[in-house]
């Protein structure tokens, strides 16, 4: 009996202690003192700032000592800017690189570089197309949901069917045109049979550039409908445009946009309808994995599973949108229209 | 012929011709576009051409004393974001406390320029693309690299530039657009009826002449300068105006387009001639090019592709035809030389 | 050269490497990864095509004239050498075809400035615009890449040591220059006709023909340090090197070229090009954004100019005071 008691207490400690050291399956090591860098696409932006927000605080959470390094290149500076932090932090030996990439396959590189020197490099917002030097994709919604919900959002504003156009960012934004692809996948479907896509053009991120090619899509589509901009600078910069030249009633705009950016427009019809997610909530994400994996509380392989803070459990997977690469799908929609959102704005 | 010999330079021919040439092109484009009279082209040209002209006007001046602005760009980026800050903050301001602000942004920030230029006897070449960086990071700092949102504007703002002042033949004109076009008049008047704005040519054609002549050179350069910053900052509230949501990359790249303008406009990059009306000569013409080209269908991949080639031609033709002119006027001077009097008609005068 | 301009010249250089040093002394304070081979290799390598361009920029400018559609002569190669590159044609023939356009389009240049007597800022002005535009044309919104690995190594590898190729290029490109500028007749005529074209045309020197040359070359050069850039990119796409033609004009100008021609020096250019690289880098290793930097370098350009023009102005002041 006494042999069973110490055999069954000695099973247990071991159980408790193999538990100890896979207690960090899955939860986070907190206190590390590990350098970070968030690079978005450019400074300037919204979007990006309230990703830098979240990224610390989650900082704050994780206790980490060394304080999150926001860097980012300038618009027109984007490709050349991205390449040249992303060499430095190399050379500086960070922990990990958080990157929203614009640069498409040009950062391989750079991020090849980094990977092979044993940094963690976590994409977020728009990977990098071919997966090389990246270890995972923390992707604020599924691609190709994005594209069902773009189509949706069209075929509520055209219940009837009719012309639209496509105002994208810039043309190498990897997230974009992975979005636009997938509308066009959706589109296939017999019952937007009616909605038929006319033009593609690029804004590249900046309002004048985006004001202008709304302005241009107007006056070479007569029938325009609609213009869905998968940007949050060219949705606005495009209902600026409509409401200038006050085609409102005629022209409707939709897309990805910001509730502060986008209010007034909904309120007056402009926009009726445009979609986001929280990328306060991306960025904690995005921060809280590559925490993980460079702390070694987790491994960029696929089936992984880990918690991430306030956030939840999240797994890792094959990504279905690229051929190669790893996602983290954090989560959901948010549809705004008239009646919510003025209170998201606040 | 001589009448007009005497009465006209040959620059002001060369605006004739290309008004001339604006002309044609817009014939050009309406035989290809449908629709291509109507007063949505008439505005869209006018509006995007606005911007472009108030801060051409400012160039011009510059430019005919010898020098260049670069810094345009960024002054439009800091005085439109910088007075679309303070309208958020006061929406009681008017429409004069606003453009009051942003010119007094611009002319401090070319006040600046004039200074290094004037007195520090620096090439405008090397402090204009010092100021172009350093306003930018100026405007980056400030803002925090936040937005200045439409929503935060107050409503006249935001309905400006649909404003219409008077409608003309069914043609809207905008407010925004006669703006332009008081600035240019009044700009324009003062190079030539005012003997400050003439100062300017002398400046620029022979710096030493003018200081032996006791021009205050130092001063009038200086003057250039802060008159640029203070339109390109009257530029920045339009620009406000028109977009709405401001960047810190607003404005950016304007300056190009500027001196291409005043290029095209016939503004000898030389300095001591030019005008601002061809300022706004060249500004419609590259206006009306781009917006046209836009509305052909054509691959925006193309439109730069032709623009380039279009400005090429201007120039290129602009100094063909206008050394053929000046060749012309020479001629022509020598035979307005009087003629020495004949003998005969002299040995009558000798004898009473 | 007149003894006076020798003079200023000189204390032009001398006050390039007193900054020079600030600035090596303040990096290696700051960041122990500044030494390390590793850094010095990225220091050059992140801007290596910006600077095979400034070599050439110098004689332009030298000479009196400007060109602004480097840049887009960058991009346009690089795009010719993809769309080739894409239709099957191979990589060997897309690389000379690329370096032949750009030698093209730098001749085109000179022609209009040579021949035809234009203003070299309008002309390329124009060309930036145009070049930029043919650029697109080609490959419109797609990015191309899939090179061969010896391409990309170009780029990107080591071949001489820790040396890439673009950096050996940069180092044979500045012997060239520097001999042409400081050691031959054409490096004469370059500053006799930046100093007054008349003069030069007087003297015999055939302006058109070594305007055209020069122009030419401008091209040429461009085309290889956009083909450099996709190797080290390993993907080109429309709008690359977009913007690239002030930096490198900047260079120039702080290395003491007077942007009127007729003066300046290639050691001037080249002190400036390290002292740019090394304040860059120090700066992107103390985590300074990319906009500050620009702003840091501005300022630095005009202050170059003026702090000398405001000490001369003052001993110039005390001077009179004496008398």
């Amino acid at each position: 009996m006494k042999k069973l008691l110490t055999t069954t207490a000695a099973l247990a400690v071991l159980t408790i202690m193999a538990g100890g050291v896979y207690a960090a399956d899955g939860k986070a090591t907190p206190g590390k003192s590990i350098d970070m860098v968030l690079l978005p696409k450019f400074l300037g932006i919204a979007v990006f700032d309230q990703a830098h927000t979240g990224a610390a605080e989650a900082q704050k959470e994780l206790q980490n000592p060394k304080e999150v390094q926001f860097l980012g290149p300038t618009p027109e500076n984007s490709v050349a800017g991205q390449i040249e932090i992303v060499t430095n932090a190399t050379t500086q030996n960070v922990g990990a690189i958080m990157i929203s990439n614009n640069s498409g396959d040009q950062i391989v590189p750079a991020a090849k570089a980094a990977h092979d020197k044993g940094i963690k490099v976590v994409t977020w917002d728009s990977p990098i197309p071919t997966a090389e030097g990246e270890d995972v994709f923390v992707a604020q919604v599924d691609f190709n949901q994005t594209g069902q919900v773009m189509a949706d959002m069209a075929l509520s504003i055209l219940p009837d069917g009719g012309e639209f156009a496509i105002l994208s960012a810039s043309p190498d934004a990897a997230n974009q045109n992975a979005w636009i692809k997938a509308m066009e996948e959706a589109l296939k479907d017999p019952k937007y049979g009616k909605l038929t896509q006319v033009d593609l053009v690029y804004g590249n991120d900046q309002s004048e550039t985006s004001y202008s090619q709304a302005l241009a899509l107007v006056d070479k589509h007569p029938d325009l409908k609609l213009i869905m901009a998968p940007t949050t600078v060219g949705i606005a910069a495009a209902a600026k445009a409509m409401q200038d030249e006050k085609l409102c009633d005629k022209v409707k705009i939709s897309g990805l946009g910001l509730p502060a950016e986008m209010v007034s427009y909904t309120m007056n019809g402009c926009a009726p309808q445009f979609a986001l997610w929280s990328f306060v909530d991306l960025g904690y994400l995005s921060y809280y994995t590559a925490y993980m994996l460079a702390a070694g509380d987790l491994e960029a392989k696929e089936g992984a599973k880990f918690t991430a803070g306030r956030m939840g459990d999240y797994e890792i997977t094959k990504d279905p949108t690229r051929e190669k690469g790893l996602r983290i799908l954090m989560g959901p929609f948010s549809v705004y229209d008239k009646s919510n959102v003025e209170a998201a704005a606040k | 012929m001589t009448w007009v010999q005497r009465r006209i330079r040959p620059e002001q021919i060369r605006e004739f011709s290309l008004l001339l040439l604006i002309i044609i092109a817009v014939l050009v484009f309406g035989s290809l576009i449908d629709g291509y009279y109507t007063s949505r082209t008439f505005n869209r040209i006018a509006t995007s051409v606005a911007i472009v002209t108030v801060i051409g006007a400012g160039m011009t001046l510059v430019v005919l004393t010898r020098n260049i602005d670069l810094s345009v760009g960024s002054i439009v980026g800091c005085t439109a974001y910088f007075t679309g800050v303070q309208l958020a903050a006061n929406p009681e301001f008017g429409a004069m406390p606003a453009i009051a602000i942003a010119m007094g942004l611009g002319l401090v920030m070319g006040a600046v320029n004039g200074v290094i230029v004037a007195w520090g006897r620096v090439p405008s070449i090397i402090v204009t693309l010092g100021t172009l960086a350093i306003y930018r990071g100026i405007l980056i700092d400030y803002s925090g690299a936040k937005t200045v949102t439409t929503d935060s504007l107050p409503t006249w703002l935001v309905d400006l530039p649909q404003l219409p002042l008077f409608t003309i033949a069914g043609l809207e004109i905008r407010a925004i657009v006669v703006l332009a076009l008081i600035v240019v008049v009044v700009f324009q008047l003062l190079l030539t009826f005012f003997n400050f704005g003439r100062s300017f040519y002398a400046i620029g054609s022979n710096p030493d002449a003018a200081e032996l002549v006791g021009l205050p050179k130092e001063r009038i350069i200086f003057t250039a300068f802060a008159l640029s910053g203070a339109l390109a900052g009257l530029a920045g509230f339009m620009f406000l105006a028109r977009f709405g949501n401001i960047t810190v990359e607003a404005g950016r790249g304007l300056e190009l387009q500027v001196v291409a303008a005043a290029v095209v406009g016939g503004v000898n990059i030389f300095g001591g001639s030019g005008t601002v009306v061809g300022a706004m000569l060249g500004a419609v013409m590259i206006g009306t090019l781009e917006q046209s080209l836009f509305r052909l269908q054509i691959s925006e991949f193309w439109r730069d592709g032709i623009l380039g080639l279009l400005i090429l031609l201007a120039v290129a033709s602009d100094a063909v035809l206008l050394n053929r002119l000046r060749a012309l006027w020479a001629r022509a001077d020598m035979r307005l030389v009087a003629k020495p009097p004949s003998p005969i008609a002299r040995e009558e005068e000798a004898t009473p | 050269m007149t003894a006076a301009v020798q003079g200023r010249l000189m204390s032009w250089e001398g006050l390039l490497l007193a900054i020079l040093v600030v600035i090596v002394a303040v990096n290696i304070g700051y960041s122990p990864y500044y030494l390390g081979v590793e850094n010095i290799v990225n220091l050059f390598q992140l801007s290596i095509e910006k600077i095979i361009v400034a070599l050439i920029m110098t004689l332009i400018i030298i000479s009196g004239e400007i060109d602004l559609s480097v840049a887009s002569i960058m991009g346009l190669a690089a795009c010719v050498m993809a769309w080739m590159f894409q239709i099957g044609v191979p990589l060997p023939l897309g690389i000379l075809a690329a370096i032949a356009i750009g030698a093209l389009c730098g001749a085109f240049n000179g022609f209009w400035v040579a021949y035809v007597g234009l203003p070299s800022l309008a002309v390329t002005l124009a060309g930036l615009i145009g070049f930029r535009g043919a650029a697109r044309i080609l490959l419109e919104d797609r990015a191309i890449g899939g090179y061969p690995a010896w391409f990309n190594g170009l780029g990107q590898q080591p071949i001489f040591g820790p040396l890439t190729f673009s950096i050996i290029v940069f180092a044979v490109l500045l012997i060239v220059v520097g001999i042409t500028l400081h050691g031959s007749a054409l490096g004469r005529y370059i500053y006799v006709m930046g100093n007054g074209v008349e003069a030069a045309r007087y003297s015999g020197v055939n302006v058109k023909r070594v305007k055209l040359l020069l122009f030419a070359a401008s091209g040429a050069v461009s085309a290889i340090a956009g083909l450099l850039y996709a190797a080290r990119l390993g993907s080109v796409r429309g709008d690359m090197a977009f913007g690239f033609e002030l930096d490198i004009i900047t260079i120039v100008l702080l290395g003491g070229v007077s942007i009127f021609g007729g003066s300046g020096s290639l050691l001037g250019v080249g002190l400036s090009i390290f002292l740019i690289l090394n304040l860059r880098n120090g700066m992107g290793l103390a985590n300074i954004t990319g906009n500050t930097q620009t702003s840091v370098i501005g300022a630095l350009l005009i202050l170059s100019v003026l702090v000398p023009n405001i000490v001369q102005l003052t001993l110039k002041r005390l001077k009179g005071r004496e008398t």
